[in-house]
């Protein structure tokens, strides 16, 4: 007898009212305990696929055509009191943002409580008894205690775990998860991501897990689909997919991914963007062709179907015999062989950062955020600083910005010693040094045209440049980083995740600095994004011999583009050199734990290197 | 629900256009008025409405001492948009400016303003300003200046909240790094963000200031007895409800009808210019 798959969708189609579909004959089917992977990037469609099953389509939306099926009852068919029933307690979700999924006004214990009740445990002692063994079951600590606090007092990784044990707490046979880990602090989510895949396993639920991240994709599924403009690309086997791709979309997006071992090299960037619904609606053939390297003029006429390539692998194109044609382009000679320049533009001597706390009763405490950092950046090099948070990156990115004073030890940046603190050389320092926001759509705002945004730093020069001055200078900066002039007029909100990241560097580089300080400044965008902004600093390097201190949490990133690394851990730097020597042969024992943990469990990194 | 949104739609449009007809009866009332409001015609007192027996005449009939009550109403939108205009103005600016100051800068002097908010807010707003009333006097500028003394917290509170986010914001730091002054900031990017509610806040307001000085009016503790005002005119009539109903009906339907649309505004301002508001949270 075939086993009965736990959720099979079967020819989705969501539409707007204007007809333009947002997913178009989407199949996915599930077994029972597997876990599937949707992958793609953001404004594929991957969250309609969740909203479809539980309901919460957005108000302009409309499921057009297509079944979902749950443990082979038709979700379409259900009364809405059948399907709330489901939800929740047959179905688990994990939300992507755990701050917002919470009632700020309510205790954790009450919202659980109210949660099992709904489920169906009657008596508060139950209630009470189960909430604390589910807490501990997601290694919440002192989780008798938790039950009295309300959301804004955890951190986004405890409520996320808190949102965890809710969605298995009714033992439901399958989960969706949208994104669980992007909200979070990058250091914890490979810690979130293993918490559900033991989730799984204890309670033998299927699940949904929807990602934009190829890796961890690959670590936590069983299978993988690959979702662009709203339509499956490419399924199958979660290691076939990653390790020999049969459509293009999914090497590129592999060969876009930097990696952790294997020979340095450049990564692809796909040119262009996806294609919105409106877009879509009007192309006779693959949704790719655009982009795709290996396309034909087949590919615009003749929309490819998906087919079985081999057994269990379905890709939709016309050529899957070519996807193993396409390489990352070559590296560029004079760029591996380049040497920074000779002056140094950040030096640290014997920097020491000592906070002074005073707890409830008024003693104080002292905090050694930093201890005797030594180190330097020199013109034209790109160094990374890795390490945990509350490693004391972020007080370093504040020494050097001149926030907070130094307590011992020198630091130099862009000349200005760190023991100057006048306004003017403030002032002088801050053009020299320019600090890159981690994430655009706080750090844009919204309400400012993307023109004065760019030059937003020469408002408060003595001699402000004219009108028509500031706007070709605004063009200028938006050309460095490969931006169309015409998004001068825009708004943030107009923009994609991608490109407010390229508005939020333009801006960085009005003042001509000489250091980037950069803190996580990809972590929250798509791979091909990524792609194509660490590629963009790479050629900013060339063009206007800028240096670069990289903060991030991602090994293979900082390998990418730096010619150094430094590595910190509890306020120290335990070790620092260049990148290839002390990744590929870390000394120091955390050094070794942080290249380990970025190889992976299922050391997918390695796979990927060797495919190429 | 496509429904929905075009539900909001009207509802703007409706109450955009009961205001601004409140606005312009208010502003041409010496012109559109049939008579003096205070007239006197002792030969026709409480007629009733001409819909209702009464003479063309006097439209909506006349009180007790024979004053045209159209006459009076128009007036008195005069009296209660002058008073709720400068009111409203004044409590948003004192109120903003308090919250602006307090959510930006944070520590001891949010700390005062916001127990200053409490210590304000314990107190019942109407006792409040009765007793203001009762220390400044009788007039129509006691009357804005009392308002203005209550409602500023309403302002203070939620915009405190509003700037507090704002605040967090990185490009608030940006604007920091790059050496704008804190004035300037909170001109240029905190108050940009904060404004859809201030203006909400503005068009409630309005209909809140339409109900104090109506009720101060009717306690004789309003504007002086020789301004027409809707609350005064509900005190005249009380005596004859049985005999002239109508007296007392047409300035209460009156307020009932200003409140409702100011109220009706601010809400739909809020919805059309807030995009957090009508975005369904996903589950
Ligand atoms: N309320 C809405 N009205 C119209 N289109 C929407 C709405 N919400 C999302 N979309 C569109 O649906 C598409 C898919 O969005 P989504 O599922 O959120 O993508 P993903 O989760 O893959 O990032 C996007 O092109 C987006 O513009
Ligand atoms: S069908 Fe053509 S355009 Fe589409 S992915 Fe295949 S080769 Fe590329
Ligand atoms: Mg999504």
């Amino acid at each position: 007898m075939k086993q009965q798959n736990v959720l099979e969708i079967s020819g989705l189609d969501v539409s707007l009212p204007t007809g333009d579909r947002i997913l178009s004959g989407v199949d996915l089917a599930i077994g029972g305990g597997r876990i599937l992977g949707v992958i793609g990037e953001s404004g594929a469609g991957k969250s309609m696929i969740g909203a479809c099953i539980a309901d919460t389509l957005p108000d302009a939306l409309a499921v057009s055509a297509g079944s979902i099926e749950f443990d082979g009852l038709p979700l379409g068919s259900m009364t809405r009191a059948t399907r709330r029933d489901l939800l929740g307690r047959d179905i688990g979700f994990i939300p992507q943002e755990p701050m917002t999924a919470l009632n700020p006004a309510l205790t954790i214990g009450q919202q659980f409580g109210s949660h099992l009740a709904r489920i169906g445990f009657r008596w508060p002692k139950e209630r009470k008894e189960r909430t604390i063994q589910l807490l501990e079951d997601v290694h919440l600590p002192r989780s008798r205690e938790l039950l009295s606090h309300y959301p804004h007092q955890l951190s986004g990784g405890m409520l996320q775990r808190v949102l965890i044990a809710m969605a298995f707490a009714s033992n439901p046979k399958l989960v969706v998860a949208d994104e669980p880990t992007t909200a979070l602090d990058v250091t914890i989510q490979a810690r979130v991501a293993e918490l559900i895949a033991r989730m799984v396993e204890t309670h033998g639920a299927s699940v949904l897990f929807i990602t934009h991240d190829l890796c961890l994709a690959a670590d936590l599924c069983d299978e993988v689909a690959v979702l662009y403009a709203g339509r499956i690309v490419e399924s199958g086997a979660a290691e076939t997919i990653i390790g020999s791709p049969a459509h293009p979309y999914s090497r590129c997006l592999s060969l876009a991914t930097p990696t952790l071992s294997g020979p340095p090299r450049p990564l692809l960037t796909l040119p262009g963007t996806m294609p919105s619904a409106l877009e879509r609606s009007v192309m006779a053939g693959c949704e790719l062709a655009p982009r795709c390297p290996v396309a034909e003029m087949r590919c615009h006429t003749d929309k490819p179907l998906l087919a079985s390539t081999t057994t269990g692998h379905r890709s939709a194109c016309h050529f899957p015999e070519r996807v193993s044609a396409i390489q990352a382009p070559a590296e560029e000679p004079q760029a591996a062989a380049r040497e920074p320049g000779p002056d140094v533009v950040l030096r640290a001597e014997g920097l020491a950062k000592t906070y002074i706390a005073r707890d409830w009763i008024g003693r104080m405490r002292r905090v050694e955020a930093l201890r005797g950092l030594d180190f330097e950046v020199r013109e034209g090099e790109f160094v990374g600083v890795v390490g945990e948070s509350g490693s004391g990156k972020s007080t370093l990115t504040k020494l050097i910005l001149g926030l907070e004073d130094v307590t011992t030890g020198r630091l130099d940046a862009a000349g200005f010693a760190g023991s100057d603190r006048s306004a003017a050389t403030l002032r002088a320092l801050r053009a020299q040094v320019q600090l890159v926001f981690q994430d655009p759509q706080s750090a844009l705002n919204p309400r400012r045209s993307i023109g004065s945004l760019v030059t937003q730093s020469l408002e408060v020069r003595a001699e402000r440049p004219s009108r028509a001055a500031r706007s070709a200078i605004a063009r200028d900066l938006l050309a460095k980083v490969l931006l169309p002039p015409d998004v001068i007029d825009r708004f943030p909100d107009q923009l994609s995740g991608g490109q407010k990241q390229r508005v939020n560097i333009a801006r960085a580089l009005c003042s001509n600095p000489r250091l980037l300080v950069a803190d996580e400044i990809v972590s929250g965008l798509d791979v091909s994004v990524q792609a194509q902004i660490l590629e963009l600093l790479k050629a900013l390097r060339e063009e206007a011999a800028i240096s670069l201190l990289l903060i991030s949490h991602d090994l293979a990133v900082v390998r990418h583009i730096c010619d150094r690394t430094v590595v910190m851990f509890r306020g120290e730097i335990v070790e620092q050199g260049p990148v290839e020597e002390v990744f590929g042969n870390p000394r120091h024992d955390y050094t070794r734990a942080l290249v380990a943990a970025a190889q992976g469990g299922t050391s997918l990194r390695k796979t990927m290197s060797q495919s190429q | 629900m496509h429904g929905f949104a075009r539900y909001a739609d009207i509802r703007l449009i409706l109450s955009g256009g009961a205001v601004s007809a409140i606005l312009l009866m208010a502003l041409l009332a010496p012109w559109i008025a049939p008579h003096e409001p205070n007239d006197q015609d002792l030969l026709s007192i409480l007629m009733p409405p001409v819909f209702a027996g009464g003479s063309a005449e006097h439209l909506l009939g006349t009180d007790s001492l024979g004053r045209d009550i159209l006459s009076r109403l128009i007036h008195g939108a005069r009296t209660a948009m002058t008073v709720a205009i400068f009111a409203s103005c004044g409590a948003m600016l004192l109120g903003s400016v308090l919250a602006c100051i307090a959510g930006y800068f944070g520590g001891r002097i949010d700390w005062a303003i916001s127990r200053m908010v409490e210590i304000w807010l314990s107190f019942p707003p109407v006792v409040l300003s009765m007793l203001l009333i009762v220390g400044l006097g009788i007039g129509t500028d006691k009357v804005i200046l009392a308002i203005i003394l209550v409602d500023w917290t309403r302002f203070c509170r939620v915009l405190r909240t509003e700037v507090q986010v704002t605040r967090r914001q990185d490009y608030v730091a940006y604007a920091r790094l790059a050496g704008f002054s804190h004035g300037r900031i909170i001109l240029r990017e905190v108050l940009p963000g904060v404004l859809p509610m201030i203006v909400t806040l503005f068009s409630l307001q309005m209909g809140i200031s339409v109900v104090v000085e109506a009720i101060l009016s009717f306690v004789s503790m309003g504007v002086p007895a020789d301004v027409p005002a809707w609350g005064q005119m509900i005190a005249d009539a009380r005596i004859d409800i049985y005999s002239a109903p109508w007296g007392l009906a047409l300035p209460i339907l009156m307020i009932f009808v200003t409140v409702l649309s100011f109220n009706a505004l601010g809400d739909s301002l809020n919805r059309v210019l807030d995009p957090r508001s009508s975005a369904r949270r996903p589950v």
